[in-house]
């Protein structure tokens, strides 16, 4: 009888494993470079992880038909996170251990935290399209994740800049602001922003009101709203998010909520409320990720609708199609910067890139990971259209003047009224 | 608290009380004859939603008051059709089965109407105005309501004095109620127990559907409304007493008065209240007000 010694038992160990490893590793050094595409395809956000889907196919599309990166074809390995970060953490795991480095796509913000410690600790990498949490660029910082989107602090500090511009004589604000991490941090940097910019650009100082909170995911608002008619703002943020949105003010027009304000501004909801809402949609200012009008000229996004358009029949996409292609752009463009598609490399040569994007040239910043990029808002009015809305005015507010300055493992502060 | 503010809050607690009886009407009353916890109840009440969205946007939107009414009647037609079916295929296969099976099941059933909508009706949010007549708001003194919740709060109302005359006050009523009490005797005396029994989850989805219909112009329409009323709906029937209409109906009044007034308390904590008194009613009577009327 052989016996068979511990130590022969760990070398043999040894041997299957790294054999079973070297089809793997081969194959990513020789095959179509793998992208990890982890998006909701189902659940509450599988509508906004279509867009993701979308974009990101018509980006691989486009540079493979250019002779791919490196001399070699992209090739996405999609997953769906559900939203959920027991989900996307099993997904990208998943992923990792079958060689995948690097990945795109996640747009829910507790999916993206999630996903942090995990990328930094199996050497991968994210690029997130779409989530909205500033704590990935601060107090949860990880090298290892990049925002090649605006970030929250642009995005509402831009939007109250805009305010203050505009509407100088609009100084009583209040919030409709739903009841998690999200909503409140969104409502915290738009006050900032409007106690900075008001008395900076209107020289006023604006009165902030308590913020209602809205429940989130319910089929009823109308305890919230007859709260928000007992104030009297004459500018109103809202933060409420798709469907709630919809549902929220679908029961506010009975109350006549929204004729109340001078100015709606909302967070982020692009065309959704304006979509499902058609020529019910109230007035308001929104923030895109991106839109296509205000972008026309450059060659990027004329081409990218044109293709958007073959693909899907819609010719005014969502802005997260255009992160995501934007997002599969800048890995393109690291590993080219690179020569290599490893992830140590694709940081290193992320970190200060600028590239092309659809919304014109975009900079990472190196010390937090976060894009500079323009913020664009659009004001969307019903109208007597086949799509029931229009957008009768847009702006890009330059993002590095309302960004707030990297810094990288401390939590923002905030002005407070 | 002044006289307007007391009477706003008294009517969006009896708007959210009816709407979520609309929806848990059905869904105790199968549970109250067949003892099946449908899972799927919120999936069907989606499709009568989707189905009269699709009726009404075809002619042109909601304006006129009798074509919202004939559709979300044309949606509890569709949806109690498909109860029939879904009766033949999957619940006469359940009734001699652990409960565990026919949960699962008809979570699968839940899947599949999500499933089924994301393909015909698409992933998008949509949303459709209450007829002309209940668009704006009634306006007395410095009180104002949204005319659209005088007809949820009506529409609830109605259904639940349907409900009462159709199970009290009628043959098949007191044939149900028979059942409900004890199907191994009513099978004795003659009652064709299985016939009962599909006529009863005919009529529940039929409420679901028409539910749908009804509410239509009140949330917005997307694959996620199969989830948003149940959970709402589910708590009403279990503190009112699993299977009890009356119960429900008591429910959902009970539950809308402390949703709205803790709304009005803590307006930094929406939903706590609601919840607190879900679970103090609980460990007061486990059963629920009415939980010995089954069938009733």
């Amino acid at each position: 009888m052989t016996h068979i010694t511990r130590r022969d038992f760990l070398i043999s160990g040894a041997a299957l494993a790294a054999a079973g490893a070297l089809p793997t590793a081969w194959a990513q050094q020789r095959g179509p470079l793998r992208i990890g595409l982890i998006t909701p395809l189902s659940g509450p956000q599988e509508f906004i992880g279509s867009y993701v889907k979308n974009g990101a196919e018509i980006a691989v599309d486009q540079i493979n038909k250019a002779g791919g990166v490196l001399g070699r074809q992209l090739a996405l390995v999609t997953r769906d996170d559900k939203a959920n970060p027991a989900a996307g953490v099993a997904a990208a795991r998943e992923l990792l251990t079958d060689g995948v480095n690097l990945h795109i796509g996640v747009i829910s913000s507790t999916v993206t935290l999630a996903l942090g410690p995990v990328m930094q600790q199996d050497n991968g990498v994210l690029l997130t399209t779409g989530a909205g949490t500033e704590k990935m660029n601060h107090e949860n910082y990880t090298p290892n994740v990049f925002r090649i989107g605006d970030s929250p602090d642009a995005r509402a500090r831009g939007q109250a800049r805009l305010m203050a511009q505009r509407y100088p004589n609009v100084t009583r604000w209040t919030g409709l602001i739903p009841d998690h991490e999200y909503g409140r941090t969104t409502w915290a940097i738009f006050v900032d922003g409007l106690l900075e910019f008001y008395p900076a650009l209107a020289g006023k100082k604006p009165e902030v009101l308590d913020p209602v909170l809205m429940p989130y995911g319910v089929s009823d608002f109308r305890n919230s709203i007859t709260l928000a008619m007992r104030q009297s703002a004459d500018g109103c943020f809202n933060s409420t998010y798709g469907g709630d949105a919809i549902t929220m003010f679908q029961q506010a027009r009975g109350f006549g909520l929204v004729q109340r304000y001078k100015i709606l501004v909302d967070a982020a909801n692009e065309f959704l409320i304006a979509r499902g809402m058609k020529s019910a949609v109230p007035p308001m200012w929104t923030g895109m990720h991106y839109y296509p009008e205000a972008n026309k000229g450059n060659p990027m996004s004329d081409r990218f609708i044109a293709d958007y358009t073959a693909k899907t029949k819609d010719a005014e996409p969502m802005g997260w199609a255009a992160e995501a292609h934007s997002a599969i752009y800048a890995l393109a463009r690291a590993i080219e910067k690179g020569k290599s598609a490893e992830s140590k490399a694709v940081i290193q040569n992320l970190k200060g890139l600028t590239w092309d994007t659809v919304t014109g040239p975009r900079t990472l910043r190196p010390e937090d990971n976060q894009a500079i990029k323009d913020t664009e808002l659009v004001f969307i009015e019903p109208a007597n259209t086949e799509k029931g809305y229009q957008v009768t005015q847009y702006v890009k507010v330059d993002g590095r003047s309302v960004i707030f300055p990297p810094s990288p493992g401390k939590a923002m502060t905030f002005r407070k009224p | 608290m002044g006289l307007a503010e007391w009477a706003t809050t008294l009517v969006n607690a009896m708007t959210w009380a009816m709407a979520t009886f609309l929806v848990a009407a059905g869904l105790t009353l199968i549970f109250g004859i067949l003892h099946i916890l449908n899972f799927s109840h919120g999936g069907f009440f989606m499709i009568g939603a989707y189905v009269a969205f699709t009726l009404l946007t075809r002619l042109g939107g909601a304006n006129s008051f009798s074509a919202y009414l004939l559709a979300a009647c044309a949606a509890a037609v569709v949806v109690a059709l498909l109860g029939a079916l879904v009766d033949r295929v999957i619940l006469q296969r359940l009734r001699r089965v652990e409960d565990a099976y026919v949960l699962i099941a008809t979570y699968a059933l839940l899947l599949v109407c999500e499933g089924g909508t994301k393909l015909i009706w698409g992933l998008g949010y949509q949303s459709l105005q209450p007829p002309s007549p209940f668009e704006g708001a009634v306006v007395v003194g410095n009180f104002a309501v949204p005319a659209f919740s005088l007809f949820v709060i009506g529409a609830g109302l109605a259904v639940f004095a349907g409900l009462e005359w159709l199970l009290g006050r009628t043959a098949a009523g007191r044939l149900i109620r028979a059942v409900a009490m004890d199907p191994w005797t009513a099978r004795l005396l003659g009652v064709n127990v299985t016939r009962v029994f599909a006529m009863t989850v005919v009529a529940g989805f039929a409420l679901a559907g028409l539910a749908g219909g009804l509410l239509l112009a009140n949330q917005s329409l997307s694959p996620e409304l199969a989830s948003v009323f149940i959970i709402q709906a589910f708590g009403v029937i279990i503190v009112g007493g699993m299977g009890s209409v009356r119960g429900a109906f008591l429910g959902a009044m009970l539950l809308g008065l402390i949703e709205s007034v803790g709304s009005y308390i803590l307006p930094d904590l929406p939903g706590l209240l609601f919840f607190a008194a879900l679970a103090v009613i609980l460990l007061w009577r486990p059963q629920g007000l009415l939980g010995r009327e089954r069938g009733t």
